[in-house]
């Protein structure tokens, strides 16, 4: 209940939409936050109404109601709608007049945004930490299907854990049959492995931009080439890393002749690793005769994969929606670096991208080990 | 940043030298994998974990010194800090959640468990 | 008109009323208040077409109850019927409100659907000569027990081509039998007229609100501004009196569930509400007062008080607080919805799976779970902008150990929250998974471990229910110390005891959990680590009691408020040490001796404790003194009608009421005994809880009428001495002057100004003074 004289107060008049005159301090006024907040409600609200289920009396079924899309694309576009006006605001920032530093112990000296991504981080740590407690758990609390079948107590219809790296890494049935046109390691691993390439060459563009940015010895229109184009790059690597990670999934791919291809990695759907794979045909060939099992050596078992599946999809898939987070920040920065927006005197806000960006590559560090290689 | 007199680790650009740690142990962990497909039976699983978790360990602290500036500069040791701040929390959180079992509800003798009313 | 186009903004705001209209044909009333089934009819079959005559034959005239009729359905005219020897000729689907549909023994021609629903047999383009070949069939219907009901018949004439096409026709039939209840609105109906409602009332009082600000220069011409101002604002003040609002809306709203539920319970075998609304009631009224009401509460003192009292001008990311404070509301509309189609959710404030993602859980849950995604959202960012500001933004001179401990308490309070936080959130879209894609994290046929769930949940809900409870300690500290008129008693030793908590509030979560069947492990750790919480909390208690004993009591409101806090917080405390013993906390779960407990805790704690605030800050916040005999009334009513609701549940639950059930009975079986008494207790409990509803109202009133004619605060009018009584009363625009903060005068007030080994450690960690700064 503020009794400020309603109307014009600011001498600035800054505007909510932005551009915003930083010389005067952070905005005052912005519709990014309403825009943002009821744009994900609406989003969420269309993402339930667009991914139901529906209890068929003893089972679940599955549906994509594509009739409800124009609630999910209405949400995300009010997002993005505040998100660009919350850009437009930033458009201008330039780092020379608004850089508030911390006062005090322990941060003295150091920007506060730059404290903020570091708090921001922190929960990101406990984000990833939940989703790895969960794994943990599962990993060591159900039982996995090759033990069991080792045990000699794997039956029809058993509940165990398949990890993703039997289709990816060892090849599980797919280890004598599987295609390896590098000999050493099944083509199903290629996707993953240049990923994990990929992400780390993207950590070194975006430092790369960052050095290039801070360095006073350039000239300013190399320096905004230079930083754009490393920006760009890494946009690029990251965008690659999508793309083979839903290929990995969902779509798989082949080189060569069908029947006797030089490359041939089939997706996990194709692999029958889904969320829904209740019913998994789980094979074990005792005796291997020039890649076909022997006569009456194929042991064949229905079970029920699907918590390993989840644990699979969730976990890579948050990371890949961290991705892919990276890569709208990354637009932004691409446009403004090639504008001139990054200099010497605003170069930390690459950093503070960095920070984020090398977060995202260290949780790949944890993640492709456990989910794709063990 | 690099202007404190820590840009370089053994003559090499430090991000390049990072860079260029950071593929060959990622190629260490893939071929580590990769043997157990090829050559199976020639390393065993014991082996290719304890190389993950090594590998593992060396990236993440090489991706958090030196790409995340938490070595060198001067707001390094309080970032640092920060950083580990949640070590115990994910502790706790591995520990209480990762790592306990529900087999309370499996290894309780009978009279403990809900619906024993056998009184008498 | 057109020249407005020039303005980007305006192209974006017809952009998205352009999206509204393509996604409004998808808004139906979630998720199955007007699913339109029934309306649009079978859309596959062609048309509606007057040429089919649907016939319902076999309902009698007099209905009685519980008797089995046998109906006949049939159809004339439309495409079919012309051949006989066509793959299909007709079909039909039948829908009753009351009592329930069956075939006839031995009749394949027809079955019953998962909703009750009647429908023909056989699939389309097969001559299988069963339910589709026919044009009649027949269904036996039961009566309800009592009362009426209304069929809704659809019959489709289908050509006879074997495809459902345009070619066919279909047509609706509806019917009524029996005394029929009031007509009901449909979901859609209710739900458009509520929101209508309230954007009404909202918008009169906002235009009210507008009017009443300077009635002088009343002009329409500055309302959208003035709006929008408020609608966009960053300001911490503004952004900190939104989440008071929208705090205080949903305290109503929760309050309003509980008085019905009240109403529900009073009497022994009630059914005043069903056992499905109960569910619904109970689970909404946990979930609005913890995270619509308390969080937003608390989320506005921290909003207004901190920033004042470090002496910073503003948060450190103030359009990050906005988008914190409007995923509130946001969050509140996906989290209500279920309710106005009576699908909201019923699962319980903790959502405990596997119930969570089962068929039976109503759908409405889905964006329960939604929406608490939303709020987790709101806590992190929120979380991060105020550790960020805590740790940047004090003023000169101000160390950790000179921030006055309000401060020191909602810094403790949004560590912990977001730090916890993410492991709910996690949980969360684990759940809303399950619940929409099919993963099966919950799924216990596909291994999942509902424990995970509880785990998850707890992590973060213990340290919750700190988050709630360490901002009302940091309001009495405040109170009491000035009210006191001295500083507050050992002043470290509260920080001590604040962190303490802190870092403890992590480890005991096990406690909820002793009857799940968790680790004997764990639960032997938590049992020690919770019993161990009482150690700090019971230093801050002596150390408010030593600090009124040494100082020199004014009894304001606000002092009365802490007073009650502190007998009624001591209470619930004590009651909780009842739960780490693992066998007490046996004998005691689920019962209603816990409801009591954390009701002595939530409201007897958080309550009292913002009330206490709202009175010490109100002429800080506002300008106004708020009217001291409303706010004596409005404790004296308070306190006594809160303890007369609480306070008999510990006998309650000792004798064995359960907490969560939607009824019970006075017996005398051996196992589910309940004395005659209890029936009487729960009576008054209902009347007391109207009467501590109705204290509220006077404490609104207050804060409305203060606000209009109250006396003018002068700046400092408690004799307070942190920096927010610096400021004048309401405070400027930025709160302190960015360029001339205020300095700390009195730095050593509880430092020795030696830094110890931890302090040496930090002055190692930090910046050179000299040369710090980068580049």
């Amino acid at each position: 209940m503020s009794y400020d004289s309603h109307h014009g107060d600011h001498h600035d008049h800054p505007s909510p939409f932005g551009p915003h005159d930083w010389s005067h301090g952070a905005p005052h006024n912005s519709w990014a936050p309403i825009m943002m907040a009821f744009g994900s409600s609406i989003f969420l609200l269309g993402f339930t109404k667009v991914f139901t289920q529906t209890w068929e009396g003893d089972a679940w079924s599955y549906a994509i109601n594509s009739a409800q899309f124009g609630l999910l694309i209405a949400g995300l576009a009010i997002f993005t709608a505040g998100l660009y006006v919350f850009w437009r605001q930033d458009w201008s920032f330039d780092g020379i007049e608004f850089e508030p530093k911390s006062v005090g112990t322990p941060f003295r000296g150091i920007d506060i945004r730059k404290v903020a991504i570091w708090m921001f981080l922190m929960s990101e740590m406990m984000v990833f930490s939940s989703l790895f407690s969960t794994y943990l758990r599962y990993r060591t609390g159900i039982d996995n299907c090759e033990a069991l079948h080792a045990a000699g107590t794997l039956t029809d219809g058993t509940v165990c854990w398949l990890p993703a790296s039997y289709f990816i890494a060892e090849g599980g049935w797919h280890q004598e049959t599987a295609h390896a046109a590098l000999k050493f390691m099944p083509d199903t691993l290629i996707p993953g492995a240049i990923n994990t390439f990929a992400l780390i060459v993207s950590s070194y563009t975006i430092v790369l931009a960052l050095k290039t940015a801070k360095d006073r010895s350039l000239s300013d229109s190399e320096r905004n080439r230079k930083v754009g184009k490393y920006l760009l790059t890494t946009l690029l690597l990251a965008t690659l890393f999508l793309i083979f990670k839903l290929v990995e999934w969902f779509v798989g791919f082949e080189l060569g002749d069908h029947d006797h291809p030089l490359f041939y990695s089939p997706s996990l759907l194709a692999d029958g690793f889904t969320i829904h794979a209740s019913d998994y045909t789980y094979q074990v060939c005792n005796e291997w005769h020039d890649h076909h099992c022997a006569e009456g050596q194929l042991e064949t078992y229905t079970i029920d994969i699907r918590m390993a599946a989840s644990t699979f999809y969730v976990t890579t898939g948050t990371h890949g929606v961290h991705v892919f987070g990276g890569m709208v920040a990354l637009v932004y920065m691409v446009i403004k670096a090639y504008r001139g927006g990054y200099t010497p005197d605003n170069a930390v806000s690459i950093e503070y991208f960095g920070l984020y960006w090398h977060f995202v590559d260290l949780v790949w560090v944890l993640v492709f080990p456990a989910f794709y290689l063990y | 940043m690099g202007e404190h007199g820590h840009h370089t680790i053994l003559g090499f650009d430090r991000y390049a030298f990072n860079f260029w740690v950071l593929m060959i142990f990622t190629a260490i962990e893939v071929v580590a994998v990769a043997l157990t497909f090829s050559m199976e039976g020639t390393v065993s699983m014991n082996t290719v974990v304890f190389i993950l978790v090594a590998v593992g360990v060396v990236k993440g602290v090489g991706i958090a010194a030196i790409f995340m500036h938490l070595q060198g500069d001067p707001d390094s040791r309080v970032l640092t800090a920060t950083a580990l701040f949640p070590v115990f929390f994910i502790v706790i959180m591995v520990l209480f959640i990762g790592l306990t079992h529900p087999d309370a509800a499996d290894t309780l003798p009978d009279w403990c468990r809900p619906g024993f009313y056998n009184l008498e | 008109m057109f020249s407005t186009l020039k303005k980007p903004q305006n192209i974006g705001i017809i952009a998205i009323l352009l999206l509204a209209v393509v996604m409004a044909p998808s808004v139906t009333s979630y998720p199955h208040g007007a699913s339109g089934v029934q309306d649009s009819g079978c859309a596959c079959h062609g048309s509606q077409a007057d040429g089919v005559t649907p016939v319902l034959d076999g309902l009698p005239n007099e209905l009685t109850p519980s008797m089995t009729y046998t109906l006949n359905i049939s159809f004339t005219g439309g495409p079919s019927g012309e051949d006989p020897n066509a793959a299909a000729l007709g079909g039909f689907h039948l829908w009753v409100s009351e009592g329930s549909l069956s075939p006839i023994d031995g009749d394949d021609k027809v079955k019953i659907n998962p909703d009750g629903s009647a429908t023909h047999n056989g699939i389309d383009g097969e001559d299988v000569g069963t339910g589709n070949d026919q044009t009649s069939w027949q269904v036996e219907w039961t009566a309800p027990a009592e009362g009426g009901a209304k069929f809704t018949l659809h019959v489709n004439s289908v050509n006879g081509d074997g495809i459902a096409s345009d070619l066919d026709d279909w047509n609706r039939l509806n019917a009524e039998v029996g005394p029929q209840p009031v007509e009901q609105a449909s979901g859609l109906t209710v739900f458009a007229s509520s929101i209508l409602l309230m954007i009404t009332i909202v918008g009169g009082c906002v235009v009210w609100v507008f009017y009443r600000e300077n009635p002088d220069s009343f002009s329409w011409d500055y309302f959208v501004p003035w709006l929008s101002d408020w609608l966009t604002t960053t300001d911490h003040k503004k952004v900190g009196t939104l989440y008071f609002l929208s705090g205080f809306f949903f305290l109503g709203v929760g309050g309003l569930f509980a008085l019905i539920f009240r109403i529900q319970l009073a009497t022994p075998g009630n059914d005043f509400l069903t056992q499905d609304e109960y569910n619904q009631f109970f689970t909404m009224h946990g979930t609005t007062m913890i995270f619509l009401a308390a969080m937003p509460m608390i989320a506005g003192f921290a909003n207004w008080i901190v920033p004042l009292q470090i002496g910073a001008h503003d948060l450190a990311l103030p359009r990050m607080n906005a988008l914190a404070f409007w995923l509130n509301p946001a969050a509140a509309l996906l989290i209500f919805t279920g309710i106005f189609s009576g699908q909201g959710a019923d699962v319980g404030w903790t959502g405990y799976a596997p119930y969570i993602v089962s068929h039976t859980a109503h759908s409405g849950a889905t964006l329960w779970v939604a929406g608490q995604i939303l709020l987790v959202a709101s806590s992190t960012i929120a979380g991060i902008n105020f550790m960020t500001t805590f740790c940047t933004m004090r003023a000169p001179g101000m160390g950790w150990m000179q921030m006055p401990l309000f401060s020191w308490s909602i810094l403790v309070a949004t560590l912990m929250l977001f730090i916890s936080i993410p492991a709910f959130g996690i949980g969360l879209i684990q759940v809303l998974l399950d619940r929409t894609i099919g993963t099966v994290f919950y799924e216990v046929a596909a291994g999942g471990d509902p424990l995970l769930w509880s785990h998850l949940f707890w992590y973060f809900g213990h340290p919750e229910v700190y988050v709630v409870v360490l901002p009302a300690f940091g309001v009495i500290s405040e109170v009491l110390s000035t009210s006191a008129r001295r500083t507050v008693f050992g002043y470290k030793s509260m920080v001590f005891a604040l962190a303490g908590i802190g870092v403890l509030g992590f480890i005991v979560y096990g406690h909820h959990m002793f009857t799940s069947g968790m680790s004997p492990v764990l639960r032997f750790v938590t049992m020690l680590t919770t019993m161990l919480v009482a150690v700090p909390t019971g230093i801050k208690i002596f150390n408010w009691l030593q600090t009124m004993h040494g100082g020199s009591l004014v009894y304001r409101t606000h002092t009365l408020w802490a007073l009650g806090f502190l007998v009624t917080f001591t209470l619930g405390g004590i009651s909780g040490m009842y739960f780490p013993a693992v066998a007490m906390d046996l004998h005691l779960h689920e019962t209603y001796f816990v409801v009591a407990h954390f009701h002595y805790v939530f409201v007897g704690g958080i309550i009292f404790g913002l009330y206490s605030g709202i009175y010490y800050w109100y002429p800080k916040a506002t300008g106004r003194m708020l009217n001291e005999k409303l706010g004596v009334m409005h404790f004296m009513v308070g306190f006594i009608s809160y303890n007369l609701v609480f306070w008999p549940m510990h006998r309650l639950g000792i004798q064995g009421m359960p907490r969560r059930q939607h009824t019970y009975f006075i017996t005398t079986d051996q196992y589910f005994a309940l004395p005659a008494e209890a029936a009487d207790w729960n009576m008054m409990i209902t009347i007391a809880a109207f009467f501590f509803a109705a204290s509220n109202l006077i404490l609104v009133y207050n804060i409305v009428v203060s606000a209009l004619r109250g006396q003018k605060a002068p700046n400092d009018p408690w004799g307070g001495w942190s920096m927010e009584w610096l400021t004048t009363s309401p405070p400027p625009t930025p709160s302190h002057d960015p360029h001339n903060l205020p300095v700390l005068q009195f730095e050593e007030e509880h430092d020795d100004g030696d830094p110890g080994l931890f302090g040496r450690w930090i002055q190692w960690m930090m910046i050179a003074e000299d040369g710090g700064e980068e580049e």
